[in-house]
């Protein structure tokens, strides 16, 4: 159910299927009796469940005393009548509060226990948010921006918008956005500490102070639906197992007829002479590798059906080669390097590879970088970028 | 802390915000609590590290006193509500009018958060329907915001809340 009396929509559910109670949104009633029936619906999934239920308060954006005393009164009590069952209350690192109001109750009734819903949110969150990555990124980002500043606009980037660049990862894109196109407000989020104290770095090196670098969960934000003319997830969806999820919240913040910009790879697309076929057998492999850990690097055409299926109107897609003939060919020879690092030293040993595979895995990597830096030789990195507008 | 340091500390804290607003017109609507804690919020942490966040939380604050005001104060006069900020700390300074015996209550309940059993008396009020709704919404503030809470000499009938709020280490 909803109620609609609060500036943001609240609602209470219950799912007999995981035993799980859930809280969303803000709730600041007068009195008990304005959540009566949520308070109801509490009772009513203890009365069914067995073992544990989950209390999900993860965006749970507030909650007054008077709803916390009242739904706390009934844990309590349950916890009392019934000493077979325990309660898992399910907070998020982002909103910081919930965990510490909620942690007191394990002091009261050791039936009660917290869980900070935090570094598992999607399975290839450990591989990309290792602070060594950063140079990897910013390097990225040096490469992509050649195309993607001539492209922007053709996307709904311009002047004096208010935008959001989520998964901001080090931030360097908004730098380069707030510098080329002057938007009104950003803010940038990321779930990396490291990667938004490096953004912050140097946003402050450049002398920015006016982009919001904000800690978040992509999949469950904060930020208040329709702010947004202009919202961009670069390489994200990719590495979400549940990128509807992810778009989805993209579209929530989106203002009506805003644009939603993403851009994501087709791995085993990338490509590179001479040594075209050992390089083309390694980014086949790339793609395999990171589906075993839940995600689809392979999902840059796939953008255009996740737009449709998402709402969106409008559709762009378009795709750029990121090739070792923009710029310094170091630089694409110094990300092939640190992509070989990651998917061959770190995720392909964690999937258990043999030594074997991992050589014949590292050597298409090589040759990779091998093309890039021969004076005839050509390297490539295809990526797909997409965008919709929300309707009005 | 003597006069002199008690003064020096005070005019350290920058003027942020303030607002006033008739009691009547307050009182009219319970959500202008929330509505009001929101907006305050997002303004005073639009240059904090993480504004998303601390504008979160520090609502969380505000919305708490300004219910506490709601409940306890009269609709005769103002509500005057400033913020100021020194370094990672931000001070409410909240007054409004209220019956000679709320403003007893409120006192009472501020120096309970004071007192080396804050945490054991925030968890009794948690577990027991004993506390009186001021008692507990102080205790939490205290106990899981780390606010400072103090009255300040005002002239009846109107009260003066001043709360420090060290919330760059929730936030952060």
């Amino acid at each position: 159910m909803s109620t609609g009396s609060f500036s943001k929509p609240f609602s209470a559910a219950f799912d007999i299927n995981s035993q799980e109670f859930s809280l969303t949104g803000v709730i600041r009633p007068r009195s008990v009796d304005e959540i009566a029936v949520n308070i109801s619906m509490l009772k009513g999934a203890i009365d069914q469940v067995r073992g544990v239920l989950y209390i999900n308060v993860k965006r749970l954006i507030q909650m007054n005393n008077t709803a916390f005393h009242a739904f706390v009164r009934v844990f309590l009590d349950a916890c009392r009548a019934r000493p077979d069952l325990r309660f898992v209350i399910v907070t998020s690192s982002v909103v910081g509060w919930t965990t510490r109001m909620f942690s007191h109750l394990n002091k009261i009734e050791p039936q009660i226990t917290i869980e900070v819903y935090d570094s598992k949110f999607y399975p290839g969150q450990s591989f990309v948010e290792d602070a060594s990555f950063i140079p990897i990124l910013r390097t990225q980002t040096k490469m992509t921006w050649r195309h993607e500043r001539t492209i922007l606009p053709r996307h709904g980037m311009r002047p004096g918008i208010a935008m959001a660049d989520i998964c901001c990862g080090i931030g360097d894109f908004a730098v380069l956005v707030q510098k080329e196109f002057q938007p009104l407000r950003i803010v940038a989020l990321d779930h990396s500490r490291a990667s938004l104290a490096y953004a912050r770095d140097v946003a402050t090196g450049f002398g920015i102070t006016d982009i919001e670098y904000t800690y978040g969960d992509a999949s469950e934000m904060l930020l208040e639906d329709s702010q947004f003319d202009f919202v961009s997830c670069r390489h994200s969806l990719q590495i979400f197992n549940r990128p509807d999820v992810l778009l989805a919240e993209l579209y929530r913040i989106c203002k009506p007829g805003g644009r939603v910009y993403v851009t994501n790879e087709k791995n085993s697309h990338c490509l590179g002479e001479p040594r075209s076929q050992s390089i083309q057998w390694t980014y086949n492999e790339v793609a395999k590798l990171f589906s075993h850990f839940e995600m689809d690097v392979e999902l840059g055409p796939k953008s255009r059906r996740y737009f449709a299926d998402a709402g969106f109107e409008d559709i762009v897609v378009e795709s750029i080669m990121v090739s070792n003939l923009d710029g310094d060919p170091q630089d694409f020879a110094d990300v092939i390097a640190a992509w070989e690092n990651v998917y061959a030293g770190e995720m392909a040993v964690k999937r258990g590879d043999s030594p074997e595979f991992i050589q014949r895995f590292r050597q298409g990597f090589q040759d990779h970088i091998f093309a890039a830096l021969h004076p005839k030789g050509y390297a490539g990195w295809p990526i797909w970028v997409a965008s919709g507008r929300k309707p009005r | 802390m003597n006069e002199a340091d008690r003064e020096s500390v005070e005019a350290a804290f920058e003027p942020l915000l303030q607002l006033e607003m008739e009691m009547t017109t307050f009182l009219s609507d319970w959500h202008h609590c929330d509505q009001l804690s929101t907006f305050i919020g997002r303004i005073v942490s639009h240059n904090r590290t993480d504004p998303v966040r601390h504008s979160n939380v520090f609502s969380s604050v505000l919305n708490e006193l300004l219910e506490v005001s709601f409940r306890g104060g009269s609709p005769d006069g103002q509500i005057d509500c400033a913020v100021y900020r020194h370094g990672a700390v931000e001070r409410v300074r909240l007054t409004f009018p209220c019956p000679p015996h709320q403003r007893q209550f409120v006192g009472e309940a501020v120096s309970k958060t004071r007192r080396a059993d804050a945490l054991a008396r925030h968890l009794d009020s948690i577990s027991t329907d004993l506390a009186s709704n001021r008692d507990a919404v102080f205790l939490d503030l205290a106990i899981n915001f780390d606010a400072r809470i103090r009255l300040e000499n005002s002239a009846p009938p109107s009260i003066t809340l001043v709360v420090d709020l060290p919330l760059q280490g929730i936030v952060n």
